[in-house]
């Protein structure tokens, strides 16, 4: 375990220092991916603005959902997305053998050799618009905050979950890049409180495809809302992880080398 | 010039044609638009069933407006979608753009004519299926307010979408490596279109200085001319008269274009050249 933490420390570390090499793109992949997230949140705000809003939740509360939404993101995409640029880039060149012969885990390396500080302007943007959201909502609890922190976790299984659909179907569908669009299609549904929805819908996203976990329930939980269904959304992100992890090495036992 | 016009619309033909079975093969890759183009109208659909709940227009539109609107916006961008702008980038920072100056014709028509090819594809593969998807399962039937201007429409922001991200593509021959430019451009030409939102959402005096930009001839346009009128910034116009304007925008765009690249291919100095 220790080892593993260090080779993840030594990865992280080298790649800081070798994007940091170009730090003016750095700064503007940081700015161009703020500049993106920051859309929705004002599309919400234009819609708030003409007087109509999400029934039942107030403007700051629906940044309050779209806030934890980029903050999910922008954790799952340093950690847990690289790994499917990697799988992708790998076996389209054929160099993902090189990592099956590592003395470590083929997920693990996967994991790790795929970290990137890209995407990073999603972790700036979302802690913005939390802290933005939360002035002009009333303090959270500390045992709200707890039951947050909590469910961010589960967020966070959901994401890497979602992340080893998204590379597991890469080591067949090669070369795809669109499995992105079809996951952040899928997530989408995470931007907005899950009352919006209809029923089934509602069922579907936090029993089956746990995406309102993403989001939704931690910032209801901080809202002090309640919040049923959150046992159930709780068990199925904890299913929808085990079911990624299976489909992971089910689709790498499927792999064909390119020969390289 | 009857000759020539023949002889041109064989070379895109033949290229169009090249382009078209290049991607054939890679049709799984443009399947996949039939999980996502449903998938984000859904999240649409459900977002305006629940803020029309609690007003009934928004932006000067109703829920039936809005959902059409969205709908509209998801097909159209099928049928004019292009790259033109990372492909033209591409040749330049590998050097491979100095074998087409080495051709006799011009790099710009090849481009549209591999657009023409590829989204032929796109019509079969993306348009048809997501019309089909629209009307069969979530019951939105998509007729144009007027067939033909609606494809007079179409046929100019095909042309606009394509100068204009050409026009960003040759920004290679001062700076090489455009990513940057591209991904900020591609979003704030996005929000101009009207791609996230339709264009009377916005303020008054945003409203103002989006009906001077080229953009909304992009999508916000052929999107009004499919519903049958069209308003932006207090300006209403007839059907006709905001085609006409959009193809006098396409005119002064293909000038834009050309002014770009007569600059910048003095500047060009392929690898190895």
């Amino acid at each position: 375990m220790t080892g593993s933490v260090q080779a993840f420390l030594a990865v992280m570390k080298t790649v800081v220092a070798s994007r940091l090499a170009y730090r003016g793109d750095v700064f503007f992949s940081l700015f161009v991916t703020l500049l993106g997230e920051a859309i929705l949140p004002m599309i919400t705000l234009l819609i708030y603005k003409s007087g109509a809003s999400f029934p039942g939740w107030s403007l700051e509360e629906a940044m309050l959902v779209q806030a934890v939404f980029m903050l999910a993101k922008g954790i799952a995409y340093p950690f847990f997305y690289g790994m499917v640029y990697n799988t992708l880039d790998r076996v389209r060149e054929g160099s993902f053998d090189v990592l099956l012969l590592k003395p470590r885990s083929a997920l693990f390396m996967t994991l790790v050799t795929g970290f990137s500080i890209d995407g990073l302007g999603r972790l700036v943007g979302g802690a913005a618009l939390f802290i933005f959201a939360l002035s002009g909502l009333p303090m959270p609890s500390a045992a709200e905050w707890l039951g947050f922190l909590l469910l961010m976790c589960l967020s966070a299984c959901v994401l890497f979950a979602s992340a080893l659909f998204m590379s597991g179907m890469l080591f067949r569908w090669v070369g795809s890049s669109r499995v992105y669009e079809m996951n952040d299609a899928a997530t989408s549904f995470g931007r907005y409180p899950l009352s919006i929805y209809s029923k089934p819908l509602q069922f579907v996203l936090s029993s089956v495809v746990p995406v309102a976990m993403i989001s939704y329930f931690p910032a209801a939980t901080l809202l002090g809302r309640s919040t049923p269904g959150l046992y159930g959304a709780a068990a199925a992100s904890v299913i929808f992880l085990a079911a990624g992890l299976l489909f992971w090495h089910y689709m790498l036992r499927t792999y064909t080398s390119a020969g390289g | 010039m009857a000759a020539s016009i023949l002889r041109a619309l064989q070379v895109m033909q033949a290229v169009a044609f090249v382009t078209f079975k290049e991607w054939a093969a890679y049709r799984s890759h443009m399947l996949a638009t039939l999980f996502v183009g449903p998938v984000f109208f859904l999240v649409q659909l459900s977002i305006w069933n629940a803020v029309f709940d609690t007003q009934g227009t928004i932006g000067g539109m109703d829920l039936a407006g809005m959902i059409a609107y969205y709908g509209i916006v998801t097909v159209i961008n099928y049928a004019v979608f292009d790259f033109a702008d990372w492909n033209f980038q591409m040749l330049i920072r590998t050097g491979k753009f100095l074998t087409f100056l080495l051709r006799p014709l011009s790099h710009r028509y090849f481009a549209l004519s591999q657009k023409v090819g590829h989204r032929t594809l796109g019509f079969a593969l993306e348009f048809i299926p997501v019309y089909l998807i629209f009307w069969l399962i979530f019951g939105i039937k998509l007729i144009p307010a007027s067939v033909a201007w609606t494809a007079l429409s179409l046929i100019l922001s095909f042309l606009m979408v394509f100068l204009i991200n050409y026009c960003v593509g040759m920004t290679a021959f001062w700076l090489t490596n455009t990513g940057g430019v591209r991904s900020i451009f591609l979003i704030m030409r996005d929000l101009c279109a009207g791609v996230f939102v339709p264009l009377t959402f916005f303020p008054e005096w945003v409203q103002h200085i989006m009906f001077y930009l080229p953009f909304q001839f992009m999508t916000y346009v052929p999107v009004r001319v499919f519903l049958g009128d069209y308003e932006l910034a207090g300006h209403t116009m007839t059907i006709p008269q905001i085609v006409g304007l959009q193809a006098i925008a396409v005119i002064a765009m293909w000038a834009i274009s050309e002014l770009i690249w007569r600059l910048g291919i003095k500047r060009f100095t392929g690898v190895g050249a």
